[in-house]
This record gives structure tokens, sequence and C-alpha cells, in this order.
């Protein structure tokens, strides 16, 4: 101890002339740092609602509640956060998990209420002074607390797969299944959106836990299809995944499909369950198409016998008429009929009603009947020379192509049409070309624009991979001829507006932009629809229509109280809505037939 | 009271090695201190049996801060747990996060990024620092040297504000979380903290003129508290209350994690295993905290990603297996010990904070024959932190 | 290496499988007679001075305790996990406050918290976090947080939330 030590402690005093280093709450203003976590903001209008904040928080300050204004639609529950500032803790997880990125937080940090209950709030809806301060946390975009990109599907390369009609998607691997499940948040924003309502949240979890069994027992509660829809649906689930808003949505349909591919068909049976003894009540069904099959599974559980009538020689109706075998291979439909057929449906081929049965034999014999006859008849754009004997229908040639008709392959070949049909017949074209004379020359016009074309995004970027022309925006003229009245090509404009101001079909094209696409063969891909003549005049007569299509009231019942009608033939193509359809009127059939009892 | 050498009036030890205490003699006292008390450190109180004014028995009692966290994590998911481990250290939050981030990712198989890690060595640094910052007010204040605390408090709260702009939160900043960290250094980071720097060690001098060059200080604290460096191992004693016994126990250079390999430092170590050499190694290694934190500014790579890849949270399990993580804070020795048993949930968390061993254990053997007056600054010179103890 | 370490250990005392974690990590498992003397034996004859912590891990389901005490080899730097398993029902354990006086606290935490019995351990039954506690040891698995919490303190009113995908069904169905 020296005598330093005891004058240096006085040196404290020579702080005494420094300015304080506190600031004077409140007269001044501190606001926080730029990524400060205070109090919450929510863009209520890019929120949907999904409830991942809810689901992550981990003190539960989180409730989804009503969102005034917001009202529930596609992939938007409706539904927005409150939380409770009684338990909140600022961790920011629920706006690092935030689907959409539209829960953020601001730099505010002081709030005076004298009523507790205030800080029970949900943002964006309840007004806030800080809702539009331009600081406060905001999750970096490297942060991510769930992967945002799909496990890549694996597929035949196009040089090798345009040499036939194969396969193309190779389906997930157990791994690779679990990897993109991982990805699912169960939100289940997609149940709503699906037409038949499938409960894929609980069954991509299956898959999570490997659980292939319980995964197929869900399925088939609500979709005896689904080694189809694994492969062809039109998926509208994926369009409203939550996944989708910072990222790719999960790949729902191929993880449906990675569950069937996983068992083995002898063990469907036992994990679906046997069906209800028999009721002695006996249903008719015109048409073993995905509508027609999924509602005589639905009433042959219920104990009903059912007995299918199918015109063609195979059931399966557009999914085997309609889809090229390389997007939906025909033994992955069979095993689906098979176990249709399985649970004592009785499926009559090559039975044409109103040529091999009537009608009218089919209401007296049976207690109800089920008309689901798709739309087999193709559209015809009616242009100069499209009754040429050169000019063909998508659908039918899909046709003969399933049914393995020797096909006229032509040299080079013109689609007019932009949806998926038009894709199928094009790529099958493309194929039969490959094989027969090694070449591709298919051309395919459509009248929308690339933004806004029909066909799946999917088919479109697999058509130029596999070396078919994509001309959008042209509208068909002319089928052009030559002096033999050999077809030379098609003539097309360009087209400027498709919709009239009223929202109309009345395109509108710039005859300036004249193209000729040189070709021997035109293919209509432009639209169906039913043919309905095995009515028969008088049942025709007597029943309500609505636009062409036989009128349905909600359950799908038509004006004549023993015929129902479901599937395309009513609502237009959709594989998945058909199956949703299937449903409902099985549930509405097995309702009258209760009754009669 | 004066120092009596005739010892006749303490009390006889029993058979069993207890202390025969007869409150009715009337010759000792049952003293509370805590848990309320200035100079206790945090929510903990000391059970004081003295006679006169020299303490012959204590009994350290916890659990005012007991919210079970260990327990509260087996039923939270893995992300969940993340931001409730901060709470079990409220002055040196940031090693709950690496520890816990770190045995994660090590039972999951997650390599974080190169730059998360400096990033991460930057703010264990920090933390430590505040922590140190905190620590020399309350040595001082539990002597009566209020001023200390003032200036400590002023210097910690720039960095807080540092904390502030890098986290986005002063106290408990929830940065660290498995598979990195949440972001990048802001815009002209290292510049201001520079002028944090500087400006504590500009308070730090002045501290150390009134607080270490000081007659009254050394007085009361040379010599008092003295921890025999053989009773390091059996009542395991870590971190400076060990090196200020001159064992040289770091765990930054005995088992260096994050990047302590690639800084240069030596643990600073002391000599007399008292309360003014305990004080003295964690100024030093204060400055040695701020030489660090210049180091990894420097030494840091410019660019890269601070967080990796890992899978959906909500669902996240992690594979049966167990481990432990440490690192050497400003108290001693953190650890965590993560049981894993394949499901969406820990299995068991067990939290070893150094103030485990060195509040309960050590301190009950160190108070004894101190005089009243020294507990305080006696248990403060321990640094220890209640929520780790009780968790 | 600790694995020799492991190997020579392993001819003088039962030791259990030897699980690798890190380079510097390993746990063993031993039957619980002869633990004591092995914390003995790595303490003063292979340099484990340093009791890291001790703590219990409960399996339920298996009806069985695990204690794990971690000790540590400063100059090598190497930490080793030593496992004990206990029948769950009844369970008691030799105490080790007389290796590590420290351990003592260890003891009394885990009697209180898991109902495990050290007898000797000094101030073993004293109540250390928990005063007043009667019921079952809190940090065993058939505790129940959440039931304890709803039985003793009551929510403030107003909660309520709705699940996005059933008030979907509710108010939302494309199409059908």
């Amino acid at each position: 101890m020296s005598i330093q030590d005891l004058l240096s402690p006085f040196t404290a005093w020579k702080n005494l002339f420094r300015d304080p280093v506190t600031i004077q709450d409140p007269f001044n203003d501190r606001p926080g740092s730029e990524r400060y976590r205070g109090f919450h903001k929510n863009d209520v209008a890019s929120c949907i609602g999904c409830g991942t904040c809810e689901t992550i928080c981990q003190n539960a300050a989180i409730d989804m509640v009503v969102g005034e204004g917001e009202p529930t639609g596609a992939g938007d529950s409706g539904l927005r956060p409150r939380i409770d500032y009684g338990r909140c803790c600022w961790c920011a997880l629920c706006v690092d998990i935030c689907m959409t990125g539209s829960l953020t937080m601001s730099n505010a940090y002081t709030w005076v209420e004298r009523d507790p209950d205030a800080y029970r709030f949900t943002p964006g809806v309840d007004k806030k002074s800080w809702d539009n301060a331009p600081l406060g946390y905001q999750r970096a975009e490297s942060h991510r607390l769930a992967p945002t990109q799909r496990v890549t599907m694996g597929e035949v390369a196009p040089e090798r797969r345009i040499g036939s009609f194969e396969e193309i998607v190779q389906g997930y691997g157990v791994e690779q299944a679990r990897l993109e499940a991982d990805r699912c948040v169960s939100c289940g924003l997609c149940i709503a959106t699906c037409p038949t309502h499938m409960s894929i949240p609980d069954y991509i979890q299956s898959v999570r836990d490997g659980d292939y069994e319980k995964g197929l027992a869900l399925l088939y509660e609500t979709n005896p299809f689904s080694n189809v829809c694994g492969r062809v649906c039109t998926h509208k689930c994926e369009t409203v995944c939550a996944a989708g808003h910072e990222g790719e949505p999960v790949a729902i349909r191929w993880l449906k499909r990675h569950i069937v591919d996983q068992l083995p068909v002898e063990k469907y049976r036992r994990i679906i369950g046997d069906p209800k003894p028999p009721t002695g009540k006996r249903v008719a069904v015109i048409g073993a198409g995905p509508a027609g099959l999924t509602a005589a599974f639905d009433l042959a559980k219920m104990g009903h016998s059912v007995v299918v009538y199918e015109a063609r020689e195979k059931p399966g109706g557009m999914f085997r008429y309609g889809i090229p075998e390389y997007r939906l291979p025909y033994d992955a439909m069979d095993i689906d009929i098979e176990i249709i057929t399985s649970m004592g449906v009785e499926i009559r081929c090559h039975n044409r009603v109103g040529t091999d049965i009537t009608m009218e034999q089919l209401h007296q014999e049976y207690d109800a009947v089920l008309l689901s006859i798709g739309l087999h008849l193709g559209r015809s754009t009616r242009i100069a020379g499209s009754d040429h004997k050169g000019v063909a229908k998508a659908v039918d040639l899909l046709r003969d192509i399933a049914d393995g008709k020797s096909i006229d392959v032509p040299k080079q070949c013109v689609v007019i049409g932009g949806g998926n049909v038009a894709m199928d017949i094009a790529r099958s074209m493309a194929r039969l070309q490959k094989s027969t004379q090694g070449e591709i020359r298919v051309t395919v016009t459509a009248l929308e624009d690339l933004d806004h074309f029909l066909a799946d995004p999917e088919e479109v970027k697999e058509c130029g991979e596999e070396g078919i022309a994509i001309l959008d925006s042209r509208g068909p003229q002319e089928i052009c001829l030559d002096d033999q009245g050999q077809i030379i090509g098609l003539r097309t404009w360009g087209v400027e507006s498709i919709f009239d101001e009223q929202g109309r079909f009345a395109p509108r094209y710039n005859p300036e932009d004249e193209q000729i696409h040189p070709a021997d063969r035109v293919i209509e891909a432009i639209g169906q629809q039913s043919d309905v003549t095995l009515l028969g005049e008088a049942l025709t007569e007597k029943l309500a229509w609505n636009r062409g299509r036989i009128a349905v009231d909600g359950q799908g019942r038509t004006s004549e109280g023993w015929l129902w009608a479901a599937g395309d033939c009513v609502n237009g193509p959709d594989v998945v809505h058909a199956v949703a359809d299937g449903h409902r009127v099985a549930t509405d059939i097995d309702l009258m037939l209760q009754k009669k009892r | 009271m004066v120092y009596q050498p005739d010892r006749s009036q303490y009390p006889q030890q029993r058979a069993d090695g207890s202390l025969d205490i007869d409150l009715e003699s009337g010759k000792y006292l049952k003293l509370w201190q805590g848990p309320q008390h200035p100079g206790i450190t945090g929510n903990m109180s000391l059970e004081l049996t003295v006679c006169g004014d020299e303490v012959v028995e204590a009994k350290t009692h916890v659990g005012y801060l007991h919210r079970g966290f260990e327990k509260l994590m087996e039923r939270r998911t893995f992300i969940q747990c993340f931001p409730i481990v901060c709470r079990i250290c409220v002055p040196e939050p940031d090693f709950n996060e690496y520890c816990y981030a770190a045995a994660v990712e090590e039972l999951a198989g997650i390599q974080p990024p190169e730059r998360s890690d400096w990033i991460r060595t930057l703010i264990l640094e920090m933390g430590r620092i505040n922590s140190y910052l905190m620590f020399l007010g309350g040595q001082a204040g539990s002597l009566g040297l209020g001023v200390v605390a003032q200036w400590s408090t002023y210097v910690r709260d720039l960095m807080l504000d540092r904390f502030e702009e890098l986290t986005g939160a002063r106290i408990y900043h929830m940065f660290i979380l498995p598979g990195g960290v949440r972001g990048d250094l802001p815009e002209g980071f290292q510049q201001r903290m520079e002028e944090t720097l500087k400006e504590i060690e500009r308070t730090l001098g002045d501290i150390e003129d009134v607080m270490f060059c000081n007659a009254v200080f050394k007085k009361r604290t040379v010599g008092l508290g003295y921890i025999d460096p053989a009773l390091f191992n059996p009542y395991g004693v870590t971190g400076p209350n060990a090196r200020a016994g001159g064992v040289a126990k770091d765990v930054r250079r005995d088992q260096p994690y994050l990047i302590y390999s690639q800084l240069a430092f030596e643990p600073i170590v002391g000599q007399d295993s008292d309360v003014f050499a305990r004080a003295d190694v964690r100024r030093r290694d204060l400055l040695l905290s701020i030489d660090l934190i210049r180091q990894i500014l420097a030494g840091m790579p410019k660019k890269g990603p601070v967080m990796a890849k890992i899978p959906n949270v909500l669902h996240w399990k992690i594979p049966p297996g167990e481990t432990y993580i440490r690192g050497e804070c400003s108290r001693g020795e953190y650890g965590y010990y993560l049981v894993t048993d394949g499901s969406g949930y820990p299995r068991r968390v067990n939290v070893r904070g150094p103030s485990y061993t060195h509040a309960v254990a050590l301190l009950e053997r160190l108070i004894v024959h101190v005089n009243i007056s020294d507990v305080a600054g006696l248990m403060v010179s321990l640094h220890t932190y209640p929520p780790e103890i009780e968790r | 290496m600790m694995r020799e370490l492991y190997k020579k250990t392993k001819q003088l005392f039962p030791l259990g499988d030897l699980t690798e974690q890190r380079h510097d990590l390993v746990f063993v498992s031993i039957p619980h007679p002869f633990l004591s003397s092995l914390l003995r034996h790595l303490r003063d004859k292979e340099g484990f001075s340093h009791l890291v912590l001790l703590t219990a891990v409960d399996w339920l389901e298996r009806g069985e305790f695990q204690l794990t005490y971690l000790l540590c080899n400063r100059s090598k730097a190497w930490d080793m996990g030593v496992r004990v398993v206990l029948p769950r029902e009844g369970a008691t354990m030799e105490s080790i406050h007389t290796l590590w006086p420290t351990a003592a606290t260890y003891q009394r935490e885990l009697k209180e918290m898991f109902g495990i019995d050290f007898p000797g351990s000094p101030g073993v039954n004293d109540d250390f976090i928990l005063e007043g506690w009667d019921d079952i040891p809190p940090y065993r698995r058939d505790f129940d947080t959440l039931k304890f919490a709803e039985a003793r303190f009551t929510q403030r009113p107003g909660r309520e939330s709705l699940d996005p995908a059933q008030h979907m069904a509710k108010h939302h169905s494309d199409g059908s």
C-alpha cells in the first residue's frame, strides 16, 4: 500500500464536470435499432392465416382469430394471428417461420395502456402507430427455418423418353420423399382447395413417419384413385401451398404417389377393409371413368351391388383414353381399378348403353342410375377446311393410341389448342414420329399467350425439351389445301385479344400478322363435349339442361329422381374434381336408398 | 468486535462434523442475508449463524428464481427451446444460446458456416465484457464504492447498444440458434464497436484508479476469501476463481471451441487467490476480451453465409445420442449436457453453470470465520448468478 | 487416444460399450456397485480430477434412471461421461462426496428433483430449490408440468384460437 493508493481514488472527482450520459426520457425519443425486435406488424393482405406462427410460438402467445375484412378464400384461411403480449417474449420465431413474410416487427418498444387486455391485439387488423415503421426486425434473406426448395424429381431424359411411351416421372425414393415431406408445415390450407378434401397434412406426416399403411388408409378415405391422382392430378392443392409463397410448394402429388408406390397391391385390401354387408340395393353406373368408379367404389363399400356399364374395351374412361401412357402408365391405373372391382363392383365392358341396353331398362332394373360418361367428343374449330379428313380431333387420336390401333403418323403436324390435351396429343405425335420416322415435326398453336397458357407449366416445359414448337397467340383461320386437295398447312393470324370487354369469348386478330404453318395433318384440341345420344329422345326431352350439360342439384341428382350425373360431363374436365363428384353422388344415392328401405 | 484469540466461546464440532450450535445460549444469532440484500448477486440468500460479528456457519438458499427450464425444455421442440435458454443467465445469456445450439448441431449433424462461428465468438466476448462490467460494479458496490457501478453501468449500456444493433435486443439476444446466427454484422458495426471499446478502456482506466489503486479497497479485499488451489478440483472451481489462484484453467485455451484457436491470447492468471486477485484477474480478462474483439473484427472473413441449411424446425427430430458442450464464460466453465431420444423434443437438458459449485459448497466453506461486513464482498468475488444454480 | 484408455480401464473394471461422441468426449457405462472405485481410479490414476457435472436422465418407459458423471482430464483435454443405470423404483446410489465434496450439492438436487437417494451425502435431505414441495419429484418424466400449471393457475379469460383447416372446412371449399 502506498501513498498513491490514498490519493488515486480522488481522481473520481474529475467527472464532476462531465455531461450526463443519460437520455431524458420521455422528452427525448430513443428509437430502437434497425433490427430491433419491437412490436409486431402484419401485412394482413399477404398473410394467409396458415397458423405456422401459432405452431412455433413456445409461449402459446398467438391465437388464430377471424381477421376482419379478410374473407376465407383459396389458400387463405381468413384467420389472422392475435398476439398476447402478456406471454410474448419477442423471440421473433413467428417472424422467422412466417410462410409469406407478412409478419415482421417494428422498432417501437414503448406502449402504455390502462387496460391490460389491450395488450392482446391482432397486428395489422388493430391499427397501431408503428404499423408503418420502416425499421424493425425482418427475417434475413438467408435465414430460413424450413427448406424452400423442392426435392428434385427424377425424370427420364428427353432424348430417351421421346423414343417411347415410357413413364417420364420416376417417383421419389424413401429418403427423397421424407425430405420433401419434411417441408410441409401441416397448416392444412390445401385441404379446402382439394376438390375431394384429402387429408393432405396427415398423409404427408405418414411419409415423414414412414408409416405407409396409415398413409394409404388416409388416401382411401377420400380417393380410390391415388395411383392415378399421384401421377396426373391437377394438384390445385399445390397452388395454394403455404410453402409456395416464399419458395416452391410441397410436391403433394408426388408424395401421394410415393405412398402408393411403397405398398404392394396385395396389402391394399387389408388396409382399406371389407365392404359392409349387402343391402340388396342395385345401382347402375354408366361409364367406368373416375367419377363413375369412385361412386361405384363408395356404393360397393356401403354394401350396395353396383354394375358399371362401359362402352369401350377397358375401364378407366378419360384416365385410359385421354391421358397418354408416358404420364399415366396403364398398370398404375389398373391397380386402382383392381381394388375397386375387388370391393364387388362389376364392370361390364363393351356394353354401350343406348345400344346394348337402354336407359329405360336400367331405370327398371336398378334402384338408381348414375350417368358419368365424361367428355369424349372433340369440338371443332369450324374454320374453313376443318371438315377435311386429314383434320383430326385430339380425343379421337388419343383413344386410338390407347386402344393400340395403328395410327397414320403425319410427317408434319400442327396442333390447335393450348391446354393439357393439346400437349398430350402433341407429345404423343412426337413420340410416334420419333419411332416411325426418326424426326419430330410438331407445332402447337394456341390462342393464349404463354403467360396465360391453360396447360400446366411443366407440360409446356417438357414439350420444349422434346423438340415440339409452341407458338402462342395464334388464331387459326383456315386449313390450307393444295391443288390435289391435300393439307399443306394451317393459316393463322396473331391474336390481339381473346375476350371482349364483357369478358365474353370474342377473339380479335391482326390480319397483317399472318403465318402458314406447314403440315400434312392438323389436330384440333380445343375442348370436348359429352356424347349424350345414349339418353334417347324421350329422356333428353324430360331432363333439365344447363348450357348443353345435364343440370344437376348440389348432390348431383338430375331432374329425374332415379338418375344422377357426375364427373366431367357435368363439371368439365378435371380428374380430381370427378373423384370428388363421385363421392358426393354416392353419398346422395346411399341416402336415397336408405330411405327406400 | 476484535478478533478473539480465545476460541472457547465458539461452537464445538459434533461427532458427525456438524457444529454444535445452541441458539438458546444467546451466543449465536441467525441472520438472513438476502434474498433482497443489495450485496447479494441476484436472488439468493444466505442463512448465516454469527457469533459476534463473525460467521460460524452459512447455508446457501436458492430457488427464488427457479423456473424449471430443464424440465420446460423437455416439453418443447428443439427450436422452441432456443428462446428460453438465454433466460438461465441474465447478465451473460449468450453462453446458453451457444452451448445449446452447438449441442443440437452436434447431435443433428449440422455444420454451421464458418462466418457464424466468428460472429458467435464475437457475441460471446461482448457478453463477457458486459458480465465483467457488472461484476466490477457489484464488487466495488459491495464494499461501499458505489461510483464504480455507475461508470460500469454506463459503458455496459454502450455495449448493449452494440448488442441491440447486432442482435435486435439488449438483454436476451436470442441470436445464436441451431444452424448459425440470425444475421450478419450491420453496416459500420466495426467502427462503432471500436468507439465503444475505447470508451470502455477509458472507463476501465478510471476504475483502476478509483478501485484497484485504493487503499480502502485493498485493505478490505487483500487476503479476504482465500481459496487454497488444492480445493479447486474437489470443489469444481473454474474460470477466474481458479485463474486468480495461479491455475490457468481457461476452456478457450484448454479445449478451443469456435474460432479461439485462431486468436492470439494467453489465459489471464493471478497469484493470491483472494478477493483482490479475483477482481484484478477479471479486470485484466476484460481487457483481453477487448483485444479479442478487435482481433475478431479484423480477422473475420468478409463474406459468407451465417446460417446452415436446417430441416423444417416444426417437426425436427434428432437421432438418439448424448453430448456435452462447454465454453469459458466470465464465471468459469459453462456447459450443456443434452440427451436426445430420436423424438422431436430433448430427452434431457442439464445446464452446468459455474455458480452451481461456486455459490453453494465453496461459498459455504469460505464464509466461515469471515466478518459479517465482508460477506457481501466475498460472495460477489465468486461472481455467482443464481439462475444457473436452480435453472 | 481415449480408446486405449478405455481398453486399459476395461481390464480393471466391467465397463460397458464405449460411445465415442467426439475425439475428446466419450461415454462408458458401468454397473453401479463399481462406480466409486472407477471414479477414484480415474481421478487418481488417469488425471480426471475435475467433476464437471452429475445429473440424471429419467428413462420412464424402461423403468430406469441413468446417472451421468462427467469427468474432465484438463491436461489432456479429455472428457469422459460415466453412465450408471438404476432401477427407477426406490433408486438409491452410493454418494461420492468423499471424492468431490461439491458432489453433495448435485446429490442433494437429484434427491429433490428426481427422488434418487444418496445415503450419507451431507444435507441430502435438506430442501434445495423447492421449499414446501408436496408433489412427486418434479424432474421425473411422469410429473406433468402442464397439468400442474393448469391445476394451480388460471388462464386470463378471452383466449380462443381457431384451426385454419377446420375453419376453412366450414367457411370455404372450392367447387364442392
